[in-house]
Order: structure tokens, then C-alpha cells, then sequence
């Protein structure tokens, strides 16, 4: 009969129209991350930094930039560790090729913002910045 | 005597139905279609390109982006031709964790095509419900490698992390679920009316013709010609599962779209076979840090969700590719869009590009 299928779909969206809810209410409600995640800004500890400089080699986009000084005891430390959002893949080769295991993720997804200039960030001065507080 | 012209419409780059940047020009006689053209190049990026100034392990992140909603197809295909150059031996443990995440990635991938099909007929509710359930299969990624659709998480060797056993219980509950979710497809949209009229007998590609063009994947399987490369020319670990290959008939949108539906229940099927049988080891081969293929060629395919995706990569024998060609199917399915629209309306037009599938990022690459 023909409008029999239509009927059964009908049926569908009505049993879900009283059924439990899939979506969140985002802002308010966030859902959690994974352990796994990979996003956000890159969380530099920059005590245990070698300032190798391998992860801005191991990153395929060129988004990493450190700048490195070698102090009094010729031990390298980074004063700039500049990410550039806009050019990252989260691809976590970076984190991958660190020797010394000091960065990772900081897995906060809402990375959009209204200039291109406020996509770079120094991890360096983050890193001061939560020392201090 | 009154003359008339035929009258060049430009579907596309940014029309909200050409899945992407994809522009038709569709020249048109009334309401029917007398040619239309698929212009591309809206996303090229040069990926073959940029490839050749990265070492291999770099590459494969690139691959993600080309067809960016089976990434972990392509990760694999990559990192399968580079194993082929360089001889590297996967371990048992990461041949079924990759077959699990590729057999996920297509399922996500076929809701995503169902679900663009049906808002492209006008159906947004249907859209909804295919993908709410292919939410279901990018949390499972987002808990083994912590992305939802560009993935890296195949990598040269294996995978680069083991799955837990949170993955494997949460893709058994989703594989139990799969059955439920197919019936609620069947009885919300492939039993409806309209929907099958609308799709029912039109834009015919016969098998004589899907060879001509070179089609591959469900595209080619809809006509009946049984290819897959995951039979025919098996990697990984594909030979050991027991699955059945569907096929069509007619070569018309509706079997275009039922082997896709069929495809789901299949790969459920091969999920279900490989967490069975999954054994425990390591998951990485061991990779020298520094990787330097001898020189020499290599191509390798795999079965994508579109079908036969290739790389063709040429070593020097330096840690970068001298070349890479990608295959790729969604490129070459489309070229049989002339043919599939000639003489339709203009409305069928939008559920030719729906059934062919293709998608932007891996045409233009
Ligand atoms: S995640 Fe990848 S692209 Fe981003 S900074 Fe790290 S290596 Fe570079
Ligand atoms: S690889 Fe690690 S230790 Fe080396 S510079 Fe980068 S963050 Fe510092």
C-alpha cells in the first residue's frame, strides 16, 4: 500500500520525540575529554625542557618556532616557544619526538578566534603565567 | 521562427548541495539536462606535492586530509605502500586493530553518506538520525587516538597506540547496536515512498559503463561487478574473516544506496570476527627513527569507502619521497557524472551527486 512507509517513519519520530535526549546544552554543558585528546595549547614544563628543538623538527607544518639560550653552565634552556595554531595538525608528531617529555596537550577544544594573529602563542610565558598563580 | 538556447547553470562551489566545492556546470534544455561538467581544483592544496618535501613519517598526517571522513583508510594505504618500500613486518596485534578502525571509518563514512543523500532529497530529519549514530563511531576514535576524523593513527609499523580495553568494549556495544540502528534506517526512510521513487531506475550506470570510466568501490558494485580489493587483491589481515561482498543489479541510485546499507551489516560482521579473535602483543614493528627506503617504486591500494585508493610512491633512497601519486577513487567515479544525468531533471541531478559520493578533499587532493 502506498504512504505505509511514510506511516512507519512517522511512528520512528514519534517514539523519539518523548524519548531521552541526545544533544547537550553547549556552552553551559560540556561534554568531558578523552585521555587521548589531542588539542588546545600545548602545556610546555619549561624546568625540564632541553630546548632540542626536535619537535619543531618532527612538526610537518613548521608550526612550532623555539628559540633557545644557553646559559652560563652551557645548559640550553627555551625563552620562546612559539605555537601557531593556525598551522597545527594535531597530529602529535611534536609530542611524539620530544626527548624529555615536557609538552602536551592542554585539551581545550575551543581554539576559534576572530584574528589570525591571536592563534600564536608563547608556551613559555603560559608556563611562567601558572607558576606564578 | 522562435529559437531557443540551451541555458548554463552553475551548481556549486558554494551551493549547499554539491557536497563541498564542487562546481557542475549543467547546461540545461527546460528542465532536463542536456550535458554537465564537474569543475574542480576549488580545494587543491598539493598534497602529492607537499609530500616531497617531508619525510615519510611526516606524509602521513597529509592523508588524513584527503578524504577526511575515512582517514584511517588513508593512513593506512600510506602507511602500506611504505612498509611494502622498506620492508617493514606488522605485527598480528595492529593488523586487527587496523582492520576494526578501518571497518569503523567505513561504517561512519556510509552514515555520512546516507545522511547527506537524504538531505540532498530534502529529508533533514534522516540526515539527523545517520548522524547521530556516526557520533557513536568518532567517540570510539576519539578514546584510541584521541581525534575524531583526522585520525594519525595509523602510522609506519602498527599503530601508534594499543587499544584499551575501553575501545574493545565500547566497539562491542556499538557493533551489538549496529543491527537496531539498520532497522530504525529501514523503517524511518528506506521504506519510504517517496524515497524510493525518487531514486528508483534513475541515473543507470551499467557495468559495461562503470568499467569504461574505471569506477570503483559500492559505485561499481551497484552495477554488478563484484570488486573489491579487500577480495581480490587482500592486505592486512582481510583473508582471515569470513564476509560477503554485496552487489546490485541495475546500477541506479537505489542500488547505489542499498550496498552501502548492506556494507554496514558486512563490516559489523568483520568488526565482530576480529574482536573475537584479536590476539595480544605488541603493536608497533620497530621502525628505525630514521626511515630511508632503498630506492625503488611501490604502489599499493587499499579498499577506501569509495574504492580503490592507491599511492604510487617513488624512493630515491633519502628519508623523503622523489614522488607520490595518490589514486583516488572519488577523482574517478565522478567523471561518470555526464553520463548518469543526461536527459534527467535537473532535481534528480543533486541525488546523482549524493549516490556517487564524492568528496571534495580527495578529488582535488
Ligand atoms: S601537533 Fe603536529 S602540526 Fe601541531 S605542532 Fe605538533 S607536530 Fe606540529
Ligand atoms: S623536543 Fe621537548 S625538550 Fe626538545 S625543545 Fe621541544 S619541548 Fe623542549
Amino acid at each position: 500500500m502506498w504512504g505505509k512507509g511514510l506511516i512507519e517513519g512517522m511512528r520512528v519520530t514519534w517514539k523519539h520525540f518523548w524519548g531521552k535526549k541526545e544533544t547537550v546544552y553547549y556552552p553551559e554543558e560540556k561534554l568531558p575529554m578523552t585521555e587521548r585528546f589531542r588539542g588546545g595549547h600545548l602545556v610546555l614544563d619549561e624546568k625540564k625542557c632541553i630546548g632540542c628543538k626536535l619537535c619543531a623538527m618532527g612538526c610537518p607544518n613548521a608550526a612550532i618556532e623555539v628559540t633557545v639560550e644557553v646559559d652560563e653552565n652551557k645548559k640550553r634552556h627555551p625563552v620562546k616557544y612559539v605555537h601557531d595554531l593556525g598551522r597545527c595538525l594535531y597530529c602529535d608528531l611534536c609530542i611524539e619526538a620530544c626527548p624529555s617529555k615536557c609538552i602536551s596537550w592542554d585539551k581545550n577544544y575551543e581554539a576559534a578566534s576572530y584574528f589570525k594573529e591571536d592563534m600564536k602563542y608563547d608556551a613559555v610565558a603560559e608556563c611562567r603565567g601558572r607558576e606564578k598563580q | 521562427m522562435a529559437q531557443t538556447e540551451h541555458y548554463i547553470l552553475n551548481m556549486g562551489p558554494q551551493h549547499p548541495s554539491t557536497h563541498g566545492v564542487l562546481r557542475v556546470k549543467v547546461e540545461l534544455d527546460g528542465e532536463r539536462i542536456v550535458h554537465c561538467t564537474p569543475v574542480m581544483g576549488y580545494l587543491h592544496r598539493g598534497i602529492e606535492k607537499l609530500m616531497e618535501s617531508r619525510t615519510y613519517t611526516q606524509c602521513v598526517p597529509f592523508t588524513d586530509r584527503l578524504d577526511y571522513v575515512s582517514s584511517m583508510n588513508n593512513n593506512w594505504a600510506f602507511c602500506g605502500a611504505v612498509e611494502k618500500l622498506a620492508g617493514i613486518e606488522v605485527p598480528e596485534r595492529a593488523e586487527y586493530i587496523r582492520v576494526i578502525c578501518a571497518e569503523l571509518n567505513r561504517i561512519a563514512s556510509h552514515q555520512v553518506f546516507i545522511g547527506s543523500l537524504l538531505i540532498d532529497l530534502g529529508a533533514a530529519t534522516g540526515m539527523i538520525y545517520a548522524f547521530r549514530d556516526r557520533e557513536k563511531v568518532l567517540d570510539l576514535f576519539n578514546i584510541i587516538c584521541g581525534a575524531r576524523m583526522t585520525c594519525h593513527y595509523i602510522r609506519i609499523g602498527g599503530v601508534i597506540k594499543d587499544a584499551q580495553d575501553e575501545f574493545l568494549k565500547e566497539t562491542q556495544k556499538f557493533v551489538d547496536y549496529v543491527p537496531q540502528m539498520l532497522q530504525e534506517y529501514d523503517n524511518l526512510f528506506t521504506g519510504n515512498e517517496i524515497f524510493m521513487e525518487r531514486l528508483k531506475g534513475t541515473s543507470i550506470i551499467t557495468k559495461e559503463d562503470a568499467l569504461r570510466f574505471n569506477m570503483s568501490g559500492p559505485n561499481i558494485r551497484a552495477s554488478g561487478h563484484e570488486y573489491d580489493i579487500r577480495k581480490i587483491d587482500s592486505y592486512g589481515v582481510y583473508d582471515r574473516f569470513d564476509f560477503q561482498v554485496p552487489t546490485g543489479t541495475k546500477g541506479d541510485n537505489w542500488d547505489r544506496y542499498r550496498i552501502r546499507f548492506e556494507e554496514i551489516r558486512e563490516s559489523a560482521r568483520i568488526i565482530q570476527q576480529a574482536l573475537d579473535s584479536i590476539p595480544a602483543g605488541p603493536y608497533m614493528a620497530k621502525v628505525p627513527k630514521v626511515l630511508k627506503p632503498a630506492k625503488g617504486d611501490v604502489y599499493h591500494r587499499v579498499e577506501n569507502t569509495r574504492g580503490e585508493l592507491g599511492f604510487y610512491i617513488v624512493s630515491d633512497g633519502t628519508t623523503k619521497p622523489y614522488r607520490v601519486h595518490i589514486h583516488r577513487p572519488s577523482f574517478i567515479n565522478l567523471q561518470a557524472l555526464d553520463t548518469m544525468c543526461k536527459g534527467l531533471l535537473l532535481a534528480d541531478a543533486v541525488a546523482a551527486y549524493a549516490t556517487v559520493d564524492p568528496l571534495m578533499g580527495e578529488v582535488d587532493c
